[in-house]
């Protein structure tokens, strides 16, 4: 079968080379596929976040993504997992508990100067002793030890086995340049451009505290090739007014609230959610009659509707909290954690095995009628009147009491309360379990009567086997669910809508080590 | 009326806000470094840090030295470190400050220059319809709260016909500059000038009405219209700037009621002044801003104050015979 | 001289209008039980709804009726206002006849505590307070009181100065009647129509604090307030919903110190010759 005539047969090689020349012409530019955009605005109701330097910035998640985009760490992520950043190639060396991590050649600081091992090396020694909000590196998270191989291999000796140290360490300790921060006593006096000298992609081109903005112009010399996106303007504006501007165009992105998405979609918007990373519990004093008691814990679980919980408090844009802590949508999400479904008839059952008898709608014991103090801050107001209702229903009585959260603090850190609610994110790495169920602090449940439980968060956190550690992240959340120290409420959904000119998306486990946004700066690289 | 008496009266009120400053953290429960520093000195503070602020402000110590090492701090000019902002208190409020007094500074100067005019108008026509028509409307818009004249004029000229900006002061990076910049400083300012103002007007036209009423009764006038004065100069040059004196003497205390006034407007547009750094504050547990703006906003009123009684002699001869 | 106090504001049109607004908020906060269909604490899953037969005002974000939290609001706001209204209206006469019958070192330390918190902006002083101790309702109708009595202070010992030089009193002073009886029997009923003025502008203000505190977010949230609801209906305010969420609300809190704007300045006249140079407005 004669696919072609012996004229184009002969016409080919001469075609040939032509469309290799065009080939080569057009490939880059499908690559980057992207046109240049010279300027992209991200709304933000809260605006200040704090200079973006390492030191400088506020010690919440949005201060620390505006320093990522001009500092860099040795390992990034994006949306599915570990990828190579400053260090090409890394290397976990098991008999003597270290990483060696082999570093890109060609990287320089905004200020012209190659980037090299020593910086690594000096940014771990600086650090260590001048403790960072985001990173620390003493304890058991600690390097003992960093040494320079070569001009761009560094060895990091660990203090002990811990299986997070990409994700919290690696992958979230800014490096900063040796030659600036050399001789700096106090790292919070240098305020000036100096301090905002990166690695990374962009520079500070301006930033006001009182407007809470922040201007970013492209480095022309980044190693992976100039941003696409040559200026980044960071603008205030108030969450509720975050949907109007972006629809007349005023932003590219911002948060938005759950009711509008849909709106925002049929405006040509495309609208983004993050996997559950924070979750609100409520607390339960175990040092307290009656709350001393599992099973009056576990009573308590069966009360709480927190189905009904999302639908009303949440209006629907959450998931309900598993009693494992660890949420439904997550890797390590063991699904045989007892999960207490809705059953106040069980609940009611289990406060009768206590010896409560039911008397007016009340549990009473020794004519004493059950009730139980909720302290919330204003924050969780709906939350807490929920609670309430639910408990009461159920035949507990609820004092509920918003106050200050010095107060609630301190009282919970006192013992001085029976019930609290309380929030905290981080929940990508199972390392917050440790924090967050045994150590102290008033934002923990200081639950140590479970040996078990207290063994098995000791030892994941050194378990550098995934498969063995992932094993023992089940068997917390059936101990701990078991046990209900604490009860997980709810984890909130939360949406992100962009014009769709940068394709923003959420890192895998969060930005850095756990920070819930999708502003990753390999959005802006080509 | 300046007088030592006065003075005494100052003095007294800046010490009253010096102790509740200095004793409202200690008297929190907890930690009282916590309670002076907020939420972030729990997250970024060193224990060398904790160690050495407990040594300076003496937190260990009996109540009465930590007086004393408070005391000392303040003269020194140090309103306080907040963790929050990482910066000093001083130089946040100050960042803040500028478009605090322009919002104020106009509303205050529009609200009392329109309150009078309205007022010597109202009160030159006593009684007739127009005067009951003026009166009964702005008594009615003085029982809006300014948060409230806020929403409904972002909502229908901000979101819903979208002719003024959402938020803010400026429209940020927006690269303009000379008359360009200004006339987006305009627009940004005019909703919640206008929304201050209208809150604040009843104020001035009441006393203004009422002082008019009385002045027009004296036997001065009845000679200034013997005489045969126009109308315009009867008004204003004889009643009106009479009538004038009261609103200028209460304008000190005035001025703080707008300042706080401002606090509720600025919160609703996102206006970067220091009623809204201090809302901020608040929702951050940020305590030393808060103390911060207290401390200034109370200087300010009790400065304002003492400028007035100063001015007022020259504003009104006869007064500096009466005391 | 007895100025007939009612009949000065049953003659005036907004004094009449005003009383009649004041009289109908009452009968709102008195009967909200009964006006209510729903428990205003009540949460569903029919949140954001727009009016209807079931819900006159639709519901708010966690499914509350709206209308029903409207009609125990006005309990808030008037028991923090007539709370704070008498306590502070109390405490000002207190202190300020006091002030004026003993005289000597004590009227000169209380005026001078008088004068130096009336230069205070007391807004500011609350909303300090508040940050570190969230006042429930009672702490909150005393804070208030204790930062307010001090302009009627004044007025009360300016009245009760001029009052102790009229005949009735300078009789009763002659025949021994000691500084207590004087005050009762003789200065305070002729302080009636300046006392109810001191107390509508205060119930006025204190109404108007309790909703910006609310607003702001530092005061109880347990609590129906009007200022909370507020608060609340602004950050839905890319919705509708503040059609029939924010503006009742508001209008509602705007009606009541109207009312009692009006209301007090009815009952002004009454006192305003006497009192030139001091106003009170």
């Amino acid at each position: 079968m004669k696919l072609m005539s012996k004229e184009t047969l002969n016409l080919l090689p001469k075609l040939l080379i032509p469309a290799m020349i065009a080939a080569l012409l057009v490939l880059p530019s499908c690559t980057a596929g992207t046109p240049e955009i010279s300027s992209y605005t991200i709304a933000d109701s809260t605006g200040d976040w704090g200079y973006p330097s390492p030191y400088a910035h506020y010690s919440r998640g949005p201060g620390y993504t505006r320093m990522s985009f001009i500092f860099e760490t040795l390992v990034w992520k994006d949306a599915s997992g570990f990828i190579p950043q400053l260090a090409e190639e890394w290397e976990y060396i098991a008999e003597e508990n270290a990483y060696m991590f082999k570093l890109h050649k060609n990287v320089t600081w905004h200020d012209g100067k190659k980037f090299t091992a020593e910086d690594v090396v000096f940014t771990i020694d600086y650090v260590k002793a001048h403790p960072n909000p985001f990173v620390t590196l003493i304890g058991p998270s600690g390097v003992r030890e960093a040494v320079v191989i070569d001009d761009y291999t560094v060895k990091l000796y660990l203090e002990q086995p811990y299986a997070p140290f990409l994700h919290d360490v690696a992958g979230t300790l800014a490096i900063i340049p040796k030659h600036i921060w050399e001789g700096v006593d106090d790292p919070k006096s240098l305020t000036g451009a100096e301090a905002v000298i990166g690695t990374g992609p962009y520079t500070l081109a301006d930033y006001s505290k009182e407007h809470g903005t922040y201007l970013y112009q492209a480095y022309d010399d980044y190693y992976l090739g100039k941003p696409f996106v040559d200026e980044i303007k960071f603008v205030k504006i108030s969450a509720e007014m975050i949907p109007a501007a972006l629809r007349e165009g005023s932003a590219s992105a911002g948060d938005i609230p759950p009711e509008v998405v849909s709106e925002m979609e049929e405006t040509g918007l495309t609208v983004i959610t993050a996997p559950v990373a924070w979750n609100a519990k409520m607390t339960i004093n175990h040092h307290q009659e009656p709350l001393s008691s599992k099973q009056f814990r576990q009573a308590l679980a069966y009360a709480i509707d927190r189905e009904a919980l999302v639908q009303i408090t949440q209006r629907g844009h959450a998931v309900a909290g598993s009693p494992g802590m660890i949420p439904p949508t997550s890797d390590w999400y063991n699904p045989d954690t007892p999960q207490y479904q809705y059953d106040p008839a069980r609940a009611k059952g289990l406060l009768e095995g206590l010896g409560y008898e039911m008397e007016d709608g009340y549990f009473t014991k020794d004519d004493k009628v059950l009730e139980l103090e909720l302290l919330a801050t204003a924050q969780f107001k709906e939350v807490g009147q929920f609670i309430k209702q639910q408990l009461e229903e159920v035949g507990i009585k609820v004092d509920f009491r918003t106050m200050e959260a010095k107060t609630v603090d301190a009282r919970v850190e006192a013992w001085d309360f029976d019930l609290s609610i309380y929030g905290h994110g981080g929940l990508y790495e199972p390392s917050i379990l440790k924090r967050v169920i045994m150590d102290d602090g008033f934002n923990s449940a200081r639950y140590t009567l479970n040996e078990t439980l207290n063994q098995l968060l000791e030892e994941q956190l050194g378990e550098m086997d995934a498969e063995r550690r992932k094993e023992l992240v089940f068997q917390i959340q059936e101990a701990y669910a078991e046990d209900l120290p604490a009860l997980t409420l709810y984890y909130p959904k939360w949406y992100w809508a962009h014009d769709g000119t940068v394709n923003l998306f959420y890192t895998k486990d969060g930005l850095a080590s756990g920070i819930p946004l999708p502003l990753n700066r390999l959005s802006f690289v080509r | 009326m300046f007088s030592k008496g006065n003075l005494v009266t100052y003095a007294i009120a800046f010490l009253f806000i010096l102790a509740l400053n200095f004793l409202l953290p200690r008297m929190m429960p907890g930690d009282p470094l916590m309670a002076i520093y907020g939420d972030e000195a729990l997250i970024t503070m060193t224990p060398e840090l904790k160690a050495e602020l407990v040594e300076r402000f003496a937190l260990d110590q009996p109540l009465w030295q930590q007086l004393g090492a408070y005391f000392v701090a303040l003269f020194q000019g140090e309103l306080g470190y907040s963790y929050y902002y990482n910066a000093p208190v001083l130089s946040v409020i100050l960042g803040h400050l500028p478009w605090t007094l322009l919002l104020v500074g106009s509303s205050l100067l529009l609200s009392t220059i329109l309150g009078i005019t309205l007022g010597i108008e109202s009160g030159w026509r006593r009684g007739s319809r127009t005067d009951r028509a003026m009166l009964a409307g702005l008594m009615s818009l003085n029982g809006f709260p300014d948060f409230f004249l806020g929403m409904l004029l972002l909502i229908a000229f901000g979101v819903t016909l979208g002719i003024f900006p959402l938020a803010g002061a400026l429209t940020p990076y927006s690269g303009l500059s000379g008359l360009a910049w200004l006339l987006d400083v305009l627009r940004h300012l005019f909703l919640p000038l206008a929304a201050l103002t209208l809150a604040h007007l009843a104020g001035g036209y009441l006393l203004t009405r009422n002082t008019m009423i009385t002045v027009l009764k004296e036997p001065y006038m009845l000679t200034a219209r013997a005489k045969g004065l126009s109308q315009r100069v009867l008004k204003y040059r004889h009643a009106g700037r009479n009538s004038m004196l009261p609103v200028v003497t209460r304008s000190g205390i005035w001025m703080g009621r707008v300042i706080t006034g401002a606090l509720f407007v600025e919160l609703v547009f996102a206006y970067p002044g220091v009623g809204y750094l201090t809302y901020e504050a608040l929702l951050a547990r940020d305590y030393p801003i808060i103390q911060g703006v207290f401390l200034m906003v109370a200087i300010f009123v009790l400065a304002a104050n003492f400028l007035i009684d100063l001015s007022y002699p020259k504003l009104d001869p006869r007064v500096s015979y009466a005391y | 001289m007895h100025i007939d106090l009612k009949r000065e504001i049953k003659e005036s049109g907004p004094g009449k209008t005003g009383l009649i607004i004041l009289l109908l908020m009452i009968a709102v906060a008195l009967l909200a039980p009964v006006l209510a269909p729903y428990d205003p604490y009540q949460q569903s899953t029919a949140s954001l709804l727009s009016p209807s037969w079931s819900h006159w005002l639709g519901t708010n974000h966690v499914g509350q009726d709206v209308w029903s939290r409207l009609a125990f609001g006005a309990r808030t706001s008037l028991l923090v206002g007539f709370g704070v209204g008498t306590l502070a209206t109390l405490l000002g006469t207190a202190f300020g006849v006091s002030a004026a019958l003993v005289g000597g070192l004590y009227e000169k330390v209380v005026m001078r505590m008088v004068d130096a918190f009336i230069v205070i902006p007391m807004i500011i002083v609350v909303i300090l307070i508040s940050a570190y101790i969230r006042p429930g309702i009672l702490t909150l109708i005393f804070l208030l009181s204790l930062l307010s009595w001090q302009g009627g202070a004044r007025i009360m010992r300016a009245q009760a100065l001029s009052l102790k030089e009229r005949g009735h009193v300078a009789a009763a002073r002659s025949f021994g009647a000691n500084r207590l009886y004087l005050a009762w029997r003789h200065v305070v009923p002729d302080l009636g129509p300046i006392l109810l003025v001191e107390f509508i502008y205060g119930v006025r203000r204190a109404v108007f604090m309790e909703a910006g505190l609310a607003f702001l977010g530092i005061s109880d949230p347990t609590v129906v307030s009007w200022g909370m609801m507020m608060r609340d209906a602004l950050s839905f305010s890319y919705l509708d919903v503040w059609q029939w969420w924010l503006v009742p609300t508001g209008v509602a809190l705007s009606l009541i110190i109207i009312g009692l704007t009006f209301v007090g300045h009815a009952a002004e006249p009454v006192i305003e010759p006497r009192l030139r140079g001091v106003g009170i407005a």
